[in-house]
């Protein structure tokens, strides 16, 4: 017989609230291109893994299953912003049932560079309804620790734009109408960083100012994993992992 | 001078569901008349379904609700390239399947009402809704379509019985919707 979704809670609370295990941990690392994330994120995975956690990285966009669909899509300027959300929603999920949550059952610590913030923030910024965008991502499964990487509009796109032109989809192009993909990821990322911010706020997101260095940036990332790790864990993911379990019977893990 | 007047045409839009493809699209034929300014709006329409066939098994199976955001994004596809300029230009479209396809095979997998109705939110409703009904037995031999292509590729933990038990339990959870409607 199939167990019910109440029992599957119930399984998925007793699994993660297990006192004599160390429990899978989910920190992500957030903010718009040109932040310093993924030097940061790499940093801290090192210095994680000569603590003795076992490390997953898991980036957006990344799916196998999903990301040659977006890809293929993406150069030829084919999607529209619903499409756009929809395909990196089918991508995000994909990776939370394939990677994110096996992980986390195992007792590993995921680094996620980029959660469902990055959809929220771009996909609002190409003018869709907050609300409807966050309900995809559902059931919810929320970080432990998300660290929001906050940075000027002009020092991103300084950052970006030093060493290679902005593609069409991550300057917005689509959505600003400019030719010009320095123009249009300067206003693009304007409003991607106006939505990054209000989430901050409603998330409650760990805010790292990216315009430090990157040794400053570091050890405070450190120091608030560590004051951050011992926290319990989130009653709200029970759905999320209640929802895999009852998949996982046949090939959802690998 | 008179001027003649001239009647602009009255868009419409009609939608067929169902787990059988090709009776679908037959009733989608009967829908649309013959001699009739329009067309069928088709599943797929926007090739994901096809490139997610020929994926490597490695790159792990999808869950039920990844292949329903896929389907809602197929369907964004179809509204913007196919459904909405038709009904622009007032011509009648039949969308074969839409919505209501998508939304039993959600149910039939066991995902809120909730969640498939905030996805669907941005399709436009209906003028007529029309359903094909399939018996037990012959909804279980469906392969094609995307309850069929689906059913195939599902990780099958919440759909025990695979392929005929999603097709079987989408053929009656449509049966519902019909009622309802």
């Amino acid at each position: 017989m199939r167990p019910t979704p109440a029992a599957l809670r119930r399984t998925a609370r007793a699994h993660f609230t297990d006192p004599t295990k160390r429990r899978g941990l989910l920190v992500a690392f957030e903010g718009p291109d040109g932040s310093g994330k993924t030097t940061q994120r790499k940093l801290f995975k090192t210095w994680l893994k000569s603590e003795g956690y076992d490390v997953v990285t898991t980036k957006w966009n990344s799916s196998d299953l999903i990301k040659p669909i977006i890809k293929s899509r993406k150069t030829v300027r084919a999607l529209s912003p619903e499409e756009f959300s929809l395909l990196h929603g089918a991508d995000f999920r994909h990776r939370v049932e394939q990677v994110i949550l096996p992980a986390l059952w195992e007792g590993k610590l995921v680094i996620a560079d980029r959660f469902l913030f990055t959809g929220l923030a771009r996909d609002v910024a190409r003018g869709l309804d907050l609300d409807w965008v966050l309900k995809l991502y559902g059931p919810l499964l929320w970080p432990d620790l998300v660290f929001y990487f906050s940075v000027s509009p002009v020092t991103s796109g300084k950052r970006v734009t030093a060493t290679r032109m902005p593609s069409f989809y991550e300057a917005g192009q689509d959505v600003t109408q400019v030719d010009d993909p320095v123009e249009s990821y300067q206003r693009f990322i304007a409003r991607v960083i106006r939505e990054y911010d209000s989430l901050a706020l409603i998330f409650n997101m760990i805010t790292v100012d990216a315009e430090q260095t990157i040794g400053e940036q570091h050890r405070l990332i450190r120091r608030l994993f560590l004051e951050g790790r011992e926290r319990p864990w989130s009653d709200w993911n029970a759905d999320a992992v209640a929802e895999w379990l009852g998949n996982a019977g046949n090939g959802t893990r690998r | 001078m008179t001027k003649k007047k001239t009647r602009k045409p009255k868009a419409a839009l009609i939608t067929v569901d169902g787990v059988d493809a090709a009776a679908v699209l037959a009733e989608a034929r009967s829908a649309l008349g013959s001699g009739a300014r329009g067309g069928i709006s088709r599943w797929d329409a926007s090739g994901v379904f096809q490139e997610l066939a020929v994926a490597d098994e490695a790159a792990g199976r999808p869950s039920a609700r990844t292949l329903l955001l896929l389907y809602a994004a197929d369907l964004a596809f179809r509204l913007r390239w196919q459904i909405r300029p038709a009904l622009a230009e007032g011509r009648t479209v039949v969308a074969a399947p839409y919505v209501d396809t998508a939304v039993a095979f959600g149910r039939a997998a066991g995902i809120e009402r909730a969640w498939l109705v905030n996805l669907f939110r941005f399709a436009p409703r209906a003028r007529k809704r029309r359903f094909v009904h399939a018996s037990s037995a012959h909804a279980a031999a469906v392969k094609d379509g995307f309850v069929g292509f689906s059913g195939d590729r599902i990780t099958a933990g919440a759909v025990k019985g695979g392929r005929r038990r999603i097709v079987a339990d989408t053929a009656a959870q449509l049966r519902r919707l019909d009622r309802g409607n």
